[in-house]
């Protein structure tokens, strides 16, 4: 009977043979992380999907696939990258680390596998309490563009298919993701925010601390930002702010702040001036489009907008935008 | 089991074959959109079908320090998945069905036995309107496909049709780490390497068990992938990857690639 045979494991031969090669698979993955390639058997299974000797794989839906085809996108592989950190120094300036490493990963997956761009890339954290860490998986679909040959850098897009193409429709390439993470203790010596008044009053203390830690996420993003396009789309913001109490010692404070989006890459050549002045005129890239009212025949969530899911990694406490 | 349906069932299944005439009864999970599309496609919903399997996991615990898979564990799930979706397309051969669309494959844990699970599988078996035989899988049964109605439409005017459904699944069991391990890294970020690890192996083994089905489905790709993580109910460091999507095929007499129309752009103002 099978399921005997399951109970019997570890003396078979098979599963020993099972046992080891996981022992050196695992190896192989830290040995090849450590050095920035892809593991030898994730490269193996590209590669094939390169060639076209084994199906390819997207995490596209139907309607994204009809899209992609259109406009000469093809799927090769789902790709994904995880790093797993432990946060010794700081939770906050982790998810920049974290973030930052995954993305390496994943580009240097779609540069295996050919790819010009990875697009509906997904950010995700997997719920398995480990004390003091997170994981920071990215999970995406690398595509090739008709024509182009495969590229060095590829363009890592944390939108949807569809709104990879809206957006190129537009002249806008989207081309990675952007983190800005800022925290800082405050101790309030003179017990500043305490408030023992019962009227309506400001507690600047806190007010303060929230501006400089907003403001420094905020310019660590533009830092981030710089080096991949030349704006940002859609923010997650992230914060939150904790007392802490010690015996006998002022209270402190701790404010954190994370703030995550798509960079995009927009041609400045118009000129925000010159596009309100060419607005409507036929030819233009964005104001070309002409808007109509459509029945859309898709039950519950639009395949069209909103791609909120795509950082679940965040359970947010902040409003979010589409992206 | 799979291929000995109760006589009552055959009988009910007999008379949906009927239903595009005007004395029988078809039902269907359909909203109206994904009915309207899936008839605009070209095909006609004849029958629910529905496949179930009520399965004792075994028992296994992963060493404490060791990353692994937990074969017994990865097999049940692999099999009770698969019992539950072969009754499913048995019901939908009966009711000669071309194809079953919306499938939805859930798994719910039975109250009293931590070890009970329960699978089931349910989608709308339908059948091409002209009687074409192209759209079956590659065995000559219905094809099998989570997609909706709508999803089905888009797959079809984007030049494949559905094979397979095809799935990968690898329960893991992560590492726990030494108490000097934790210590040595305070004061530092640091990366968790054997964890990365750990996730990394999980996922490939998923991703590979469902790449090999679509192979073998004959299939050119894989559309609507997820690849996802759950538990159920299992000790804490012991995590199912989970791999998912629909094997395709590019349609070639159907519909002539040429002949789909550009889809148009839409910007929409809400969000």
């Amino acid at each position: 009977m099978g399921l005997f045979d399951w109970l019997k494991q570890g003396s078979d031969p098979e599963t020993r043979a099972a046992k080891e090669a996981s022992v050196q698979r695992q190896a192989d993955i830290q040995q090849s992380l450590r050095g920035g390639r892809v593991p030898s058997d994730i490269a193996t299974r590209l590669e094939q999907a390169r060639t076209g000797k084994q199906p390819w794989l997207a995490t596209l839906t139907p309607a994204e696939l009809l899209i992609a085809r259109s406009h000469g996108l093809k799927p090769i592989a789902a790709i994904s990258a995880t790093c797993w950190l432990h946060y010794g120094w700081s939770w906050t300036q982790g998810h920049a680390q974290g973030w930052e490493a995954a993305l390496q990963r994943l580009r240097a997956e779609a540069r295996a596998c050919g790819a010009n761009a990875v697009v509906d890339v997904k950010m995700r954290s997997i719920a398995l309490a480990v004390k003091d860490s997170m994981d920071f998986t990215l999970v995406g679909t690398a595509v090739k563009v008709d024509g182009l040959p495969p590229s060095d850098q590829p363009i890592i897009a944390t939108v949807p298919a569809l709104e990879f193409v809206k957006l190129l429709a537009a002249d806008i390439v989207p081309t990675g993701i952007a983190i800005g993470a800022h925290y800082e203790w405050m101790t309030d010596w003179r017990n500043g925010a305490k408030m023992t008044w019962m009227g309506n009053v400001e507690s600047r203390p806190l007010s303060q601390l929230w501006e400089t830690v907003r403001q420094r996420a905020h310019a660590e993003l533009r830092k981030h930002a710089a080096s991949q396009g030349n704006g940002v789309l859609a923010h997650i913001n992230f914060s939150q702010m904790f007392e802490r109490e010690v015996d006998k010692q002022p209270t402190q404070y701790l404010g954190r702040h994370i703030v995550v989006a798509t960079v995009v890459d927009v041609p400045r050549t118009q000129g925000s001036q010159g596009y309100v002045r060419d607005h409507g005129r036929s030819g233009d890239t964005v104001s070309a489009q002409e808007f109509k009212m459509v029945v859309d025949i898709h039950a519950g969530k639009t395949p069209l907008t909103g791609t909120t899911r795509h950082h679940q990694a965040y359970y947010s406490n902040d409003e979010e935008g589409a992206i | 089991m799979s291929s000995q349906i109760p006589a009552y069932a055959q009988e009910r299944l007999k008379g949906l074959r009927s239903s595009a005439h005007s004395t029988g009864v078809f039902t269907s999970d359909f909203s109206v959109n994904e009915f309207l599309l899936v008839r605009k496609a070209g095909f006609e919903p004849i029958g629910l079908c529905v496949g179930t399997c009520v399965y004792h996991v075994g028992i296994q615990y992963g060493s404490w320090k060791k990353n692994e898979e937990l074969q017994v564990l990865s097999k049940a799930m692999y099999h009770a998945r698969e019992l539950a979706m072969a009754r499913m397309r048995a019901e939908a051969q009966a009711m000669n069905a071309d194809g079953i669309v919306g499938v939805k494959l859930t798994i719910k844990r039975l109250e009293w036995d931590e070890n009970l699970l329960e699978f089931i599988a349910i989608g709308t078996g339908v059948v091409h309107g002209d009687g074409h035989k192209g759209f079956r899988a590659h065995d000559g049964g219905p094809f099998t496909s989570d997609l909706s109605g709508q999803d089905f439409w888009s797959l079809l005017h984007s030049g494949y049709r559905p094979v397979e459904m095809v799935m990968g699944s690898c329960v893991y069991h992560v590492a726990h780490r030494g108490m000097f391990a934790a210590m040595g890294s305070t004061g530092q970020n640091v990366e968790l390497e054997n964890f990365t690890s750990a996730m990394y192996e999980a996922r490939e083994i998923a991703i590979e068990r469902m790449q090999h089905e679509a192979s073998a489905a004959k299939a050119e790709g894989v559309v609507g992938v997820d690849i996802h993580e759950g538990s159920h109910g299992w000790q804490t460091h012991v995590i199912e990857f989970f791999a998912i999507g629909t094997a395709v095929l590019p349609l070639d007499q159907e519909i002539a690639p040429e002949k789909i129309a550009d889809p148009i752009m839409v910007l929409s103002v809400n969000d």
